[in-house]
């Protein structure tokens, strides 16, 4: 092959598919490497303290589309602590210097500002996505500049940030030349927007296909909207009071069904349940459903809209919908290949409406289900290996039991058994979050079965550090390990050091290790930055076991080529 | 009202510890629950009944650390959904009711509005006093087949003074009750 031109090499590499291949072809050889990165056009960074900015702009001039990811998912639990890092500055400056012709920007869990965004606009004039997920740092000015700037911008997608709101002014910003809009989220936008403006806006987009509003946008508005997009084909609604007018609601489901194509609903803030029977009409053409916003319905009006989508294949709700419901889901969804089911109710610990009973249904109703997120307050090992035989094709499967450490809800077992079911018949599992009360032995079970096992995230279980330890040494792909509030200590830490260089990350949090452990893990593993976090009042444990043997709060593991990060707060330590 | 045999020796102990409800303090019983909350609608009691029992096997666990070791940055989910569902709480209607323990004097509240029937009410206490709860329903069922087991007995007091069982009036009444009417309802040996 190296006897080839480069042009014909560089044509066989635009048909692997994956990151993964293109990484590998670039280690063959120095010809390999060279056509590799000169004509790659899409960039993963799933940590963005594992190579420096500037690197990655450098070995990829071409650069179209780049994915950052910033801080480790237990984030998301509120587990790290504000101003910890994950700022996308250094990666927009890095990228307007050496990859002008950037197209596409995804971030996750990143710090953006109100000037990176600016800078953003401004320095790219071929970007046409912006994807940003659980990020926070901006306000609604930053998109303004988007909006102003990005004459050719296709994709807005904002999910689930944390944006400040400095007016509704944004909107209005999108020049009469910009007609180019197929996606536009802006759900978790919290303040008003100016209903004119998006009705304008969406005029002049023919293209749309998706659209997300916000909690803002009323019925009204969302109806004249409707009008104009024919070819939408997911739509996040505005608010559905009660305040409503039923000639309103009667617009709404004329336009509704105008919108031939539309196939994923969402938002529903506040919907009471009067104003649900007026979506039925779309019900059977729906594969995607998300209903996680909407605690006012209960078990009936959920029950009657969903036994109508009959095409359903991704189902979020809360656990309003009771196992009585999710029998309904499982007779009438055949087709399901994903469920999440939240829990509603904070005030009560541990309560929740749902428990096996519905898992177990929906599992022998629905056999494609693959992918589950499911909050209950109880199991059983017997549901369980039922679950596993029915479903085998599991590639994620979250279990939350809202009381931490609850064993078998029939027999006071432990849950090992069950989910040692789990991953034994589910070969092709990639992702696996356990609870309930687990003892060393479902971590044998892991480690021997889930072979394919990617991402494994574990809360108040195990015995010892044998539990941790089967884990590392068996798990042959696993990428990100997170544990919080379970017994391991610096046995298990240390036990295997080389294994985090090939992991993305590890994140421990109130288990049982000590300074002690991860200095002798960073001194033995000099390509991993060991960060170490404790509470900013300075620790009465750091105090109360001077020295060496005083636990460590959090704990961040991760490879990486850039060494320390400077911009590191100082309530974290890096080894 | 049926009276209350050989219950003595089970005690109204129950923790009603969690993590959003301080502490049971064991001192004054005897008291009245004050009647002046304006944004409660109905007291309902929990009595204890020997005659009554509950079917299903005791499905208590015993959580290795107690009620307010359970921390607030759990359950894991987002905190985008957290503050939705919260806000969305804080907007829509509600019913709020009292339920007190019998000799107990500190009690927990609920949202009526929430539940979908008794059978619901009756999870959610059971879940939060951790004991074995009947009511109307379930009670005529086991006269049929006697058990062992103690159970508290859900009872209200109605408008007119009178010491009811729940359970006989249709769930839709209840739930759509006027706000600011008092039903108190009393727990009651018996």
């Amino acid at each position: 092959m190296i006897y080839f031109p480069e042009e014909v090499v560089e044509h066989i590499f635009s048909f692997l598919p994956s990151h993964s291949d293109r990484n590998t072809v670039s280690l063959v050889c120095k010809v390999w490497y060279e056509i590799e990165r000169l004509s790659r056009r899409a960039v993963f960074v799933g940590n963005c303290y594992a190579v420096r900015p500037e690197r990655v702009v450098r070995r990829f001039p071409k650069l179209c589309v780049l994915t950052v990811k910033g801080k480790p998912h237990f984030a998301d639990f509120n587990l790290v602590p504000p101003d910890w890092g994950g700022y996308a500055a250094p990666w927009i400056e890095a990228a307007a210097r050496g990859c002008v012709g950037l197209e596409e920007l995804r971030m996750k869990r990143m710090v953006v500002s109100d000037e990176s965004l600016e800078l953003l606009a401004r320095s790219f004039p071929r970007f046409k996505a912006l994807v940003l997920i659980s990020c926070e740092g901006f306000s609604t000015e930053g998109l303004a500049d988007i909006a102003s700037h990005c004459k050719l911008l296709r994709e807005l997608d904002l999910q689930e940030n944390d944006v400040e709101d400095r007016g509704p002014r944004w909107l209005s910003c999108f020049p009469d030349s910009c007609t180019s809009l197929v996606s536009l989220n802006f759900a978790c936008i919290k303040g008003e927007v100016d209903s004119a403006s998006l009705e304008r806006l969406v005029a002049k987009s023919p293209n749309l296909r998706s659209l997300r509003l916000n909690r803002a946008v009323t019925v009204d508005t969302l109806s004249k909207i409707l009008m104009r997009t024919p070819n939408l084909e997911d739509l996040g609604t505005g608010n559905f009071t009660n305040e409503f007018q039923t000639e309103s609601y009667l617009r709404l489901t004329n336009a509704l069904e105008k919108c031939k194509m539309l196939k994923s609903l969402s938002g529903f803030w506040d919907a009471s349940p009067v104003c649900v029977p007026f979506i039925y009409p779309l019900c059977h053409q729906l594969t995607g459903l998300n209903l996680s916003y909407t605690p006012t319905l209960d078990y009936s009006d959920l029950t009657r809209m969903i036994s109508r989508c009959v095409k359903l294949q991704r189902l979020w709700v809360l656990d309003c919908i009771s196992d009585k419901g999710l029998q309904v889901v499982a007779s009438s969804c055949k087709d399901l290949q994903e469920l999440r089911v939240f829990p509603s109710d904070f005030y009560v610990a541990g309560y929740s409406a749902v428990t096996e009973e519905g898992l177990v249904a929906i599992s022998s109703g629905c056999p494609k289900l693959s992918s589950l997120l499911y909050f209950c307050h109880q199991m059983t090992n017997d549901a369980l290996i039922t679950i596993a035989k029915n479903c085998p094709n599991f590639i994620r499967f979250r279990l939350c039991i809202l009381e931490p450490r609850k064993p078998d809800a029939m027999t006071n077992q432990p849950l090992d058994e069950g989910f040692g079911a789990i991953v034994r018949e589910c070969k092709g599992l990639r992702r696996l979050s356990i609870s309930g009360l687990l003892t060393d032995k479902v971590f044998m079970y892991i480690g021997k079965y889930a072979k394919h096992l990617e991402m494994l995230s574990i809360a108040f279980a195990g015995d010892s550090d044998d539990g941790m330890m089967h884990v590392l040494n068996g798990c042959k792909n696993l990428r990100k390990l997170e544990i919080r509030d379970s017994p391991f200590g610096d046995g298990a830490l240390l036990g295997n050091v080389a294994k985090y260089e090939t992991m993305r990350s590890l994140w421990m949090s109130s288990c049982n290790v000590t300074l002690k452990g991860c200095e002798i893990l960073a001194s033995k593993m000099p390509m991993l930055n060991v960060e170490i976090m404790n509470e900013l009042d300075g620790s009465s444990e750091m105090e109360e076991n001077p020295g060496d043997f005083s636990k460590v709060e959090k704990l961040y593991v991760y490879r990486t080529t850039a060494g320390t990060r400077g911009d590191a707060p100082n309530f974290v330590k890096i080894l | 009202m049926a009276e209350c045999k050989g219950g003595g020796d089970r005690s109204p102990s129950s923790s009603m510890d969690s993590s959003t409800h301080p502490v049971l303090s064991t001192t004054s019983s005897g008291c009245q629950p004050a009647r002046r909350d304006l944004s409660t609608d109905l007291h309902l009691g929990l009595s204890l009944s020997s005659a009554s029992s509950l079917l299903a096997p005791d499905t208590k666990s015993i959580p290795s650390k107690p009620r307010n070791q359970v921390p607030l940055d759990w359950p894991p989910i987002k905190p985008f959904l957290k503050r939705t569902l919260t806000a969305s709480a804080r907007r829509r209607r509600t019913l709020f009711v009292k339920v007190y323990m019998e000799g107990v004097p500190i009690g927990r509240k609920l949202d009526l509005l929430l539940l979908d029937g008794y059978d619901s009410l009756l999870t959610k206490l059971c879940h939060m006093f951790k004991t074995s709860i009947t009511y109307a329903d379930v009670m005529e069922y086991h006269r049929r087949v006697p058990h062992e087991k103690a159970a508290y007995v859900l009872t209200y007091e109605d408008q007119d003074g009178d010491w009811m069982m729940v359970g006989d009036v249709p769930w839709e009444y209840v739930s759509s009750l006027p706000d600011k009417r008092e039903e108190t309802e009393d727990c009651k040996n018996g």
